[in-house]
């Protein structure tokens, strides 16, 4: 009989371990005791020997997987035995049961209807927030819920559709916190504050309700669990400036919309991420995935709270072209049409409140992001502008920097802000062509 | 208890002419009359009835009941005007016997909302409360438990009127006749059973539905009075029943009568006869209880053939007026729907 | 306030309606010297003589015959019918008969009847002496419909169902025959076709009767601690059913459980969901309405079996738990 092959306990406590290299081939001779493959455990990686002697077959799993402890791995033929005299498929858990790939997100844990779920709807299970590290069912549903459904109907109770009429709210903006996501009364309404009678003080109780519930809880989930460092760099915006009014010339000759300061920086953020990408990532518990794309999140206030659409490829963009995706993006997201393709997959958010005239803030990190860029008002201020200690009046825009301590250091954040001042300050550096105005947009974006 | 049983009893049988037999149960001329002329009534309604429902005016089906005329004169006669009585599916005889206003009773037929029941019923379900006529029952045998209730009620109400509950030989085998004759024994209540035996349940001769014939023998086991005659000899149906009540009237308990009669339209309207033989129907037909009144009565000088005929015909001219009366009437309103639930 | 069993207080019913009212008779088996098979009758012989404390011989049918015909005469006949399983053997005279008298004959007859009959499972009396058929009785146009939870509610209901000029169905639970409660003294009627409000809440609605009610208020007594407040409704008559007071809580709470004995296919929780879902209160439900019912089983001999078929306080706690977590 074929002798099976199972994954080793190495730690009382451990549960899973990653295969790091396949010493040995299928149909290899092994040796009692001899190594035949290496895994990697929370702390170290380990030789794992053959059990007895003979030749490897079947080997069930492949550099990189995740498999738990005890699962059968491969077998071992002694002489004379075959493939064929192994039981179909004995000991090897049903697919459901196997963790993903090491480099693939995560999230802590997904239970195996979660991914499911996310499968079936399209979304990647690596996105979805989660309350308590674990992403359920109920988070997948409740991340769909975000944006409008495709066909339009939402599942609610009678009471939160007659409550919705009645206040005039958009049923499908809300998150349900019923079964399969169904809005109930309270989510239109939410909870009656508790006052006790008597003891009220002067004032009114506004209900939290969808939008404001959630950003409420997404913040708070933020705030706890990311460490947030934060940065501030002043940058001279003088040539930005120069640069952006050439640009609307142009831009008003041709009768496109007018490129804001944002654009420009969303560019020229995306462009700093391209060098830094520990800044265009995500913590996901065992691993920090460092996302391909860059897609940056332009935070965008609409009543009743705060929506991030996000420029997809903002690397690949010219300024025009994110330009003109901002002006769509912002307009959807102000006629409550935002779509979920409008607002997922960010990578990295900027959030500007330059023109209200604050100076200068910390911005909280829009979660699984790792960093976000808080951008104030243009200040005309005197500022040293040699070493010869002249003075002059100069626009200087404060940046501030929010980033995840998980996932990188104070040095790598700095090093970050360093490279886009230095591309603010002198808007050539980037590669000419990268600082387009004109040029087509990513033939991947359907507008 | 004594039985008897005075099955097909010839006409030449009888000893005496017909006042002679008539005087010592109380019976002059002019109530022999009314009660020839109620037999003739009844026969033309019935006859009436057949010929609407042909018409296509009738909704439904109906039970005729033409051919045991005798049965429910000389007990109509027998009852005095007060006494109750639970009649069922072929009781138009009995309704008419009992005093109804014809044109009421078409009404009901013909579903119009001057009909008895306010054409909630039909022919099924006549009743007559102000004249203590309970009401036909559309379940064979459903009356008589009714029955032992009434009677009960009319003991503990210490009155003198008594309860009579009709039904056929299908129904003396349903299970509440037992019971209801057991209870009604028990209690010694006012009650007298009429089992009008007219050979036939639906389309199941009597003989092969009843293990022992005649059913009134039944009484017997239940230790009370039982006698099975000739339903179509008018005065012995009179005479019997006269007995009967007044055993009952008397407190000493129930009695049950079986009077042997034949029905000559069939079961119900959809009814072929495909069950008995036209010799069948023939050979009662000779024993027309009308026939036979009506030769005794010219036989014995109390009518001529003529004046016979006259009194039948006259009848006419009631059922004439009955069923245009009818169908003059409305229909109920449908807005009524809902009506006549609770009390 | 005497405090009284159940028992007592339908016994106190007929009591007094018997001594008020000479029309009012008894009949059933055993009800006379044996007291009925519940004891609900001990005594009554003594005081009013065998005449109006009828026995009769074994025969279901006509019992409820004789109480229809003797009814039709003005009499006010209370009859007993020993188990509510029996009914089945008297359809006809109550369904056929009795409850379409007054219809058929054109709104002529009257039918001032009752029928007493003991329901329910839990004394180990098996399938056949264990049933709930309320639902099948209700379905009836004619009929009326009572089943009392309480001894004040059972006396009450009983005298207005003596008094009533149609035929009531009044359904008493054999567990219930011993519970105590408070009676008021004198006359007490309730009239038919009124719910009560046995418990106030905010949270969820329960409508409950017979003995679905004490355990429904047991388990609203326990989830108090959860901070969670039930709104128990008694129906107390089936039919007709007080409909807008079942209708007016469901808008407050905006969540529905009806809880019975009966059967869940065809049982009358389908008919109170009905309602409620046809009516104003739709629009404030915020949750399913449900039904917790006996299991689509006959009853079983076995005692765990038994109390596992049909609803206990626990399973209404759990359903009332699951209906307002929104895990429904």
């Amino acid at each position: 009989m074929p002798t099976p092959f199972i994954m080793p306990k190495f730690d009382m406590d451990q549960e899973q371990a990653t295969i790091v290299s396949w010493l040995k081939r299928e149909g290899d001779p092994v040796r009692q005791d001899e190594p035949v493959l290496v895994v990697e455990t929370d702390k170290v990686a380990i030789d794992v020997p053959a059990p007895v002697s003979g030749r490897l077959a079947r080997l069930a799993y492949k550099e990189g997987d995740v498999v738990p402890v005890t699962t059968v791995i491969a077998f071992i033929l002694g002489d004379g035995e075959s493939l064929d005299s192994l039981p179909g498929v004995p000991g090897l858990p049903p697919r459901d049961g196997v963790l993903p790939k090491a480099g693939l997100p995560l999230a802590s844990v997904a239970t195996p209807l979660a991914r499911r779920m996310a499968d079936a709807l399209g979304v990647d299970v690596g996105r979805v927030p989660t309350r308590n590290g674990r992403v359920t069912k109920a988070d997948v549903e409740r991340f769909r819920q975000v944006a409008l459904p495709a066909d339009g109907k939402t599942a609610a109770t009678p009471a939160a559709r007659r409550l919705a009429r009645e206040r005039g709210v958009d049923l499908q903006s809300l998150t349900g916190t019923g079964p399969h996501g169904r809005v109930q009364a309270g989510d239109v309404a939410g909870m009656q504050p508790a006052v006790p009678s008597g003891a009220a003080r002067p004032g009114r109780a506004v209900p939290l309700v969808g939008l404001r519930r959630t950003i409420a809880e997404r913040m708070q989930a933020s705030f706890q669990q990311a460490p947030h460092i934060a940065l501030t760099v002043d940058a001279d915006v003088t040539a930005l400036e120069d640069t952006r009014r050439g640009m609307n010339a142009v831009a008003a000759e041709d009768d496109t919309p007018r490129v804001s300061l944002t654009a420009l920086l969303v560019r020229l953020t995306a462009w700093a991420l391209e060098r830094h990408p520990y800044l265009n990532a995500s913590f996901q518990g065992d691993v920090i995935y460092l996302f391909e794309d860059i897609n940056i999140g332009v935070a965008t206030a609409i009543p009743n709270g705060l929506i991030v659409p996000v420029i997809h490829g903002a690397n690949r963009l010219s300024v025009g072209a994110i330009s003109r995706e901002m002006h769509a993006l912002t307009q959807k997201a102000h006629q409550g049409r935002l779509e979920l393709q409008d607002v997922r997959d960010g990578t990295f958010t900027i959030s500007n409140l330059g023109m209200f005239g604050v100076r200068q803030f910390r911005a909280v990190i829009n979660p699984p992001e790792s960093a976000i860029l808080a951008v104030g008002a243009v200040v005309r201020k005197p500022v040293v502008i040699n070493d010869r200690d002249d003075v002059a009046v100069r626009p200087i825009l404060s940046l501030t920097l929010s980033a995840d301590h998980r996932v990188l250091d104070g040095v790598l954040a700095a090093d970050f802000l360093g490279e886009l001042v230095k591309a603010i300050e002198a808007p050539g550096i980037p590669a000419a062509e990268d600082l387009r105005l004109t040029g087509e947009a990513d033939p991947r974006r359907q507008t | 208890m004594r039985v008897t049983t005075s099955k097909n009893t010839e006409q030449k049988g009888h000893k005496s002419s017909l006042p002679e037999e008539a005087v010592p149960l109380g019976l002059g001329r002019d109530q022999l009359v009314e009660m020839f002329r109620t037999m003739c009534l009844i026969r033309r309604f019935e006859r009436a009835a057949d010929q609407l429902y042909a018409m296509g005016k009738v909704h439904g089906t109906m039970h005729l009941s033409a051919g045991q005329e005798a049965v429910a004169v000389g007990l109509g006669r027998a009852m005095r005007t007060d006494d109750y009585l639970v009649n069922h599916h072929r009781g138009h005889g009995h309704f008419i016997a009992k005093g109804a206003d014809l044109r009421r009773m078409m009404a009901e037929f013909l579903g119009k909302d001057a009909g008895y029941c306010r054409g909630r019923g039909g022919s099924m379900h006549i009743a007559d409360f102000e004249a203590n006529n309970l009401g036909a029952n559309g379940i064979v045998g459903g009356g008589i438990p009714i029955t032992v209730g009434v009677g009960l009620a009319l003991q503990m109400q210490r009155r003198e009127q008594i309860v009579v509950g009709i039904f056929g030989d299908g129904a003396s085998n349903e299970g509440v006749f037992h019971e209801a004759m057991n209870m009604a024994a028990l209690w010694r209540l006012p009650v007298l059973f009429v089992c009008e035996n007219n050979h036939y349940g639906m389309s199941m001769g009597v003989e092969r539905a009843t293990a022992k014939l005649p059913i009134a023998q039944r009484a017997d086991a239940y230790g009370i009075p039982g006698w099975c005659i000739d339903g179509n000899d008018l005065l012995l149906v009179y005479e019997t029943m006269r007995r009967a009540i007044s055993h009952a009237r008397s407190g000493e308990g129930p009695v049950l009568v079986e009077t042997l009669t034949y029905r000559y339209f069939g079961h119900s309207k959809s009814d072929r006869n495909l069950y008995r033989t036209p010799e069948e129907i023939r050979a009662w037909k000779d024993k027309d209880p009308l026939d036979l009144f009506r030769c005794r009565a010219v036989a014995g000088g109390l009518l001529t053939s003529v004046e016979a005929e006259a009194i039948d015909q006259q009848t006419q001219a009631v059922i004439d007026e009955a069923v245009a009366f009818a169908e003059a009437s409305s229909d109920p309103d449908l807005s009524s729907l809902t009506e006549f639930v609770y009390a | 306030m005497p405090e009284m069993t159940y028992a007592e207080a339908i016994r106190s019913a007929l009591r007094d309606e018997m001594t008020r009212d000479p029309r009012v008779f008894l009949l059933g088996e055993d009800i006379g010297r044996y007291g009925g098979a519940f004891g609900v009758t001990f005594g009554l012989l003594d005081e009013f003589g065998p005449e109006r404390v009828r026995e009769t011989p074994i025969s279901e049918a006509t019992i409820v015959g004789a109480a229809l015909g003797a009814s039709l005469l003005d009499m006010r006949p209370v009859a007993e019918i020993m188990f509510m399983d029996f009914i089945l053997l008297t359809l006809d005279q109550l369904v056929n008969q009795a409850a379409k008298a007054r219809f058929m004959f054109g709104g002529k007859a009257t039918v001032p009847m009752v029928i007493r009959m003991a329901g329910g499972s839990g004394t180990g009396a098996a399938a056949q002496h264990s049933q709930s058929l309320e639902s099948l009785l209700a379905h009836i146009p004619g009929l009326k419909v009572v089943m009392p939870s309480t001894p004040a509610d059972a006396k009450g209901l009983l005298v207005s169902a003596i008094r009533d000029p149609n035929p009531v169905c009044f359904i008493e639970h054999k567990l219930l025959y011993k519970t105590k409660g408070h009676v008021p003294d004198g006359e007490i009627t309730i009239p038919l076709g009124t719910a009560e409000v046995k418990r106030s809440g905010k949270d969820v609605t329960v409508v409950a009767g017979s003995i679905m009610l004490p355990r429904s208020l047991a388990a609203a007594e326990r989830l108090t601690q959860s901070g969670i407040e039930v709104e128990v409704i008694d129906p107390r008559t089936l039919r007709p059913l007080d409909v807008n007071t079942i209708v007016g809580s469901v808008r407050k709470t905006g969540r529905l459980l009806v809880v019975h004995e009966a059967c869940r296919t065809g049982g009358w929780a389908g008919e109170v969901i009905a309602c409620v879902t046809d009516s104003e209160a739709f629009a404030y439900l915020d949750a399913p309405p449900r039904r917790l019912a006996g299991a689509d089983i006959p009853i079983p001999y076995n005692r765990h079996l038994e109390r596992a078929a049909v609803p206990q306080t626990e399973d209404i706690e759990r359903e009332i738990l699951a209906l307002v977590h929104a895990q429904i």
